[in-house]
């Protein structure tokens, strides 16, 4: 493992789950749960054939950000890409189970300031869904998780960090997308169909999955900041993506969950009426979408660098504030 | 007139009518030649020439041309929509034919339309051409249009080409290396009929080929000066041509093409992927051989291991102080990996064997470095490239497939027939090499086996390295007891194991185990022996001797990472100068454009 130092300063694309998991909270504080030395892992890949993790692709544990206890999940791209099976999936249920526990005892016992006190779940996406070998438990690990989420409301914050390799796709699309706040980066990507599937189900015409310029206009970090499924946007550094948790943490739960894109019937209504928009404009590219938008130059948003999308992007306007 | 014919090896005596052959007759309005045109059935190299009579390739051509003459337009353009009748008209069976294929830039559209003639009118043609890389290029055979094969590289085509050559679909004459096969067209494989590209045309038949010159101008001599005839295919008909690159009077018919032409961005390597294995290869070649020889002029193989290489000049080359000292002269297409070294200073002069797509607006930006035209534009042109690879650069590094123990490498597997390309004549010691440099002379007077040769003559010897992992993909070794070329070669009728280099011309193995320095070697057993103690947990490495090993790395003959001082802890990416195509624009100052297919933004 790097030092903890370099690790701030290292690529959160290029870093492992591990890495990840270490940086994003304080020096040290790190620790693994359910880890390698557990041997935690899968009881079907075996039947068909295939390698094993010791940690079935998914980091848990928990560490500190300041004073506030912070549960991590981080997920393993290198490992199945990253796909969600039984054991990885019962592993991340059962941080935010711990997670809620903790805030209770936390609340009970500090019932003044509890909300800056309580803990924190910071979830590092790297997953294409589902693992197909273990479909079912897999789908029901989604299930729960999305159950989780919602049990956390009011309670215990749930941070989406999006930026890494594989991106967050399938299912866990899903997932993302239902926590309090998604940050990304640029290299991030949030889709639900991946690419190679678009393209071998409705052909090449309609998506051509060799075109990575295409697939990130499509799913990237600056499309889902323009259309406000991700409210923060940073740079690919592992301390980037740790400065925007820190300051997340310090906001009060009443503004925190403003950056929500469902949970309530308004905003229900909102995401429909972005599906009657698309039925209306019928975009044939993100850049048109982004025109839409009110961006003058929308085949000049890609090259732009972060300091200046951020600055000259024009963003979907939301509905519900 | 009666002219001595060679069929199937029999000579006719057959009758041709006399034509004038002192007019070029190629007028819009020109009637339709009676008698048919050629009266042969057979392509007219088979004409064996009576004594005084010297001019017989020329009047095939003039007949070939009048029978043309109908489907010309203005000038020398032809409609796209005629180019099927327009083939099937100039070419003749048995005639030796030429779609321009590169290793970049194909001739796609002249090669669809030759698959689409009448094979009962056209049929057992000779395709010689550098690359097979359309499926139409191989499509011609299916269908008999084509019978037999002379070529360099496959690439893409080359299951089928193996199948092809087992089910007796193509009778293969030779797998050649460019520069092999381009000298042949100046002496036995000259193309009849030579169906080439062009980025633009005037209706005179100029043509510019521009970033992707490559393989015309030697296609387009050789054809058209041995009265043969040249068709263009073009992406736009223009007044005004940039520049001329191939003269007008060289060129017999222009069709604008309904596509651009398909170019393929070969040598595009995305520094996301570049591992960490690669970065110490990279490390210990820089410090063990371009340090140590001192290597200012190079070629780069296409691959990840080079393309670290590239990219820890600005980093660690820096640090050890190597700038203006080594690769400052490439032979070398325009590698994107390229760009932040010659950003820093470190590049003098770079000729390119071909273009590269997104590299335009760079180059025509840094012309003190590359080889531009008046127009500011760079012409590639793959002879010279190839030429000056041969001749005047110190060192080859590149990577492989395979490897055997007495350090033959070849990227030949069972049911593939790869061919070779250009590596070849890169990754071996020219023997007409006379002028000397510091690196050449260091290297031959390191040379273990000169003594015996010749004598105490002083002679130099180029660096010939290949750069390999153990295991590659799939844990498939990359150093063997018996290249699987052997098994190809069997299988396919091959009359030698396609070996792309040999090893009496390999100078250097950079593994992640160490650096074995072959031509320090005394006889083939040392040479085995220093290439089993780099060959790590492979079979070949597990009969590495230890004490061997050990004597080795004392007489310099092995140099492991640690023997060289390289901290290996240190080597992983972020020793790159760049780890993804964006941080390659942001050197370039926005000049790169890279394919969007390597586009993460």
């Amino acid at each position: 493992m790097k030092a903890w130092e370099e690790l701030i300063s290292s690529s959160f694309y290029e870093a492992t789950a591990r890495q990840r998991a270490h940086g994003l909270v304080d020096a040290g504080t790190f620790n693994e749960l359910g880890g390698p030395n557990k041997r935690l892992k899968s009881p079907h890949l075996p039947e068909l054939g295939e390698a094993v993790s010791f940690d079935d692709g998914v980091v848990t544990g928990v560490g500190r950000i300041g004073a506030r206890p912070v549960f991590v999940i981080s997920q393993e791209g290198r490992f199945i890409g990253g796909a969600v099976g039984e054991v990885g999936g019962a592993k991340t249920t059962a941080i935010f189970q711990m997670a809620l526990r903790l805030h209770d005892k936390i609340a009970k016992k500090y019932p003044e300031d509890a909300s800056l006190r309580a803990p924190a779940i910071i979830y590092s996406f790297e997953t294409g869904g589902v693992r197909l070998h273990e479909a079912n438990a897999g789908l029901l690990a989604h299930a729960e998780q999305m159950e989780l989420i919602q049990e956390c409301r009011g309670k215990v914050p749930v941070i989406s960090l999006i930026g890494s390799k594989v991106g967050c796709f399938g299912g866990m699309g899903f997932v993302s997308i239902s926590t309090d706040v998604v940050v990304m980066s640029e290299l991030g990507r949030i889709g639900l169909t991946g690419p190679e599937v678009i393209e071998q189900e409705m052909g090449k015409k309609e998506f051509d999955s060799s075109d990575r310029a295409l697939i990130y206009r499509t799913t990237g970090g600056k499309h889902k900041t323009i259309m406000r499924d991700c409210s923060f946007l940073v740079d690919d550094t592992i301390g980037a993506f740790r400065d925007q948790v820190k300051t997340l943490l310090n906001m009060p739960y009443e503004q925190l969950k403003k950056y929500r894109s469902i949970g309530s019937l308004k905003l229900v209504q909102e995401q429909l009426s972005l599906v009657a928009l698309a039925a209306v404009l019928q975009p044939k590219d993100s850049t048109d979408v982004w025109a839409h938008f009110g961006n003058d130059n929308p085949e000049g948003i890609p090259d732009m660098e972060l300091e200046e999308f951020c600055r000259k992007a024009k963003l979907r306007h939301r509905e519900v504030e | 007139m009666d002219y001595q014919v060679i069929l199937n090896g029999e000579t006719y005596n057959v009758a041709i009518e006399e034509i004038d052959a002192h007019e070029e007759p190629i007028k819009a309005a020109a009637p339709m030649p009676q008698a048919t045109a050629p009266a042969i059935g057979r392509s007219a190299e088979h004409i064996r020439q009576k004594p005084g009579k010297w001019n017989i390739l020329h009047q095939d051509r003039v007949q070939r041309m009048q029978a043309a003459a109908r489907l010309v337009q203005a000038g020398k353009i032809v409609d796209a929509d005629n180019t099927v009748a327009l083939i099937e008209t100039i070419i003749k069976p048995g005639d030796k034919v030429n779609v321009e294929g590169n290793n970049q830039k194909q001739a796609d559209f002249l090669s669809e339309c030759l698959s689409l003639v009448d094979p009962s009118k056209i049929h057992d043609l000779h395709i010689v051409q550098s690359s097979i890389a359309l499926k139409e290029h191989l499509d011609i055979f299916e269908k008999g249009i084509a019978k037999k094969l002379d070529f360099s590289f496959s690439g893409p085509q080359a299951d089928r080409l193996a199948r092809f050559i087992h089910e007796g679909k193509v009778e293969l004459g030779s797998i050649h290396t460019y520069m092999e096969l381009f000298g042949r067209y100046f002496i036995d494989l000259t193309p009849r009929v030579a169906l080439v590209a062009a980025y633009q045309a005037d209706k005179n038949g100029n043509l510019y080929t521009g970033f992707n010159t490559e393989d015309t101008p030697v296609i387009v001599e050789a054809t058209r000066f041995k009265q043969g005839i040249v068709v263009a295919q073009v992406n736009e008909i223009v007044d005004e041509l940039p520049r001329v690159d191939i003269p007008g009077d060289w060129v017999d018919f222009v069709v604008q093409s309904p596509r651009l032409f398909y170019v393929e961005p070969l040598f595009t390597r995305d520094p996301a992927l570049i591992s960490d294995a690669q970065v110490l290869r990279a490390m210990m070649a820089i410090k063990g051989i371009y340090a140590e020889y001192g290597i200012q002029r190079v070629n780069h193989g296409i691959g990840f291991d080079t393309a670290a290489i590239e990219l820890l000049l600005p980093t660690y080359g820096e640090e050890l102080g190597l700038k203006g000292k080594i690769c400052t002269h490439f032979a070398l297409n325009p590698h994107p990996t390229l760009i932040p070294a010659i950003e820093s200073g470190w590049v003098s002069s770079i000729h390119c064997f071909g273009g590269e797509l997104g590299m335009e607006e760079y180059i025509q930006n840094r012309p003190d470095i590359f080889f531009t035209g008046p127009d500011g534009t760079l012409r590639s042109n793959r002879a010279y490239g190839q030429m000056a690879g041969h001749y005047a650069l110190d060192m080859f590094i590149g990577g492989t497939l395979q490897i055997d123990r007495f350090g033959n490498s070849s990227t030949a597997t069972m049911d593939r027939i790869s061919g070779f390309g250009g590596a070849p004549n890169m990754g071996t010691d020219a023997g007409g090499r006379r002028h000397a440099s510091n690196a050449w002379l260091k290297c031959g007077d390191e040379y273990g086996m000169k003594a015996q040769l010749t004598g105490d003559m002083p002679r130099g010897k180029k660096l010939v390295v290949q750069l390999q992992e153990t295991f590659r993909e799939k844990m498939a070794p990359g150093i063997v007891d018996r290249l699987d070329a052997w098994d190809l070669a069997k299988k396919a009728g091959l009359p030698l194991p396609p070996v792309m280099i040999y090893g009496d011309d390999l100078t250097h193995l950079v593994t992640e185990e160490g650096i074995a320095y072959l031509h320090r070697c005394a006889d083939i057993e040392e040479r085995t022996a220093a290439i089993q103690a780099v060959a790590g947990y492979t079979d070949v490495g597990l009969e590495a001797n230890e004490s061997k090993t050990r004597e080795l790395r004392q007489r310099g003959l092995v140099r492991t990472p640690e023997d060289l001082k390289i901290d290996t802890s240190r080597a992983n990416r972020s020793m790159l100068a760049a780890r993804s195509v964006r941080d390659l624009v942001r050197w370039s100052g926005g000049l790169y454009h890279p394919p969007a297919r390597f586009k993460n933004w």
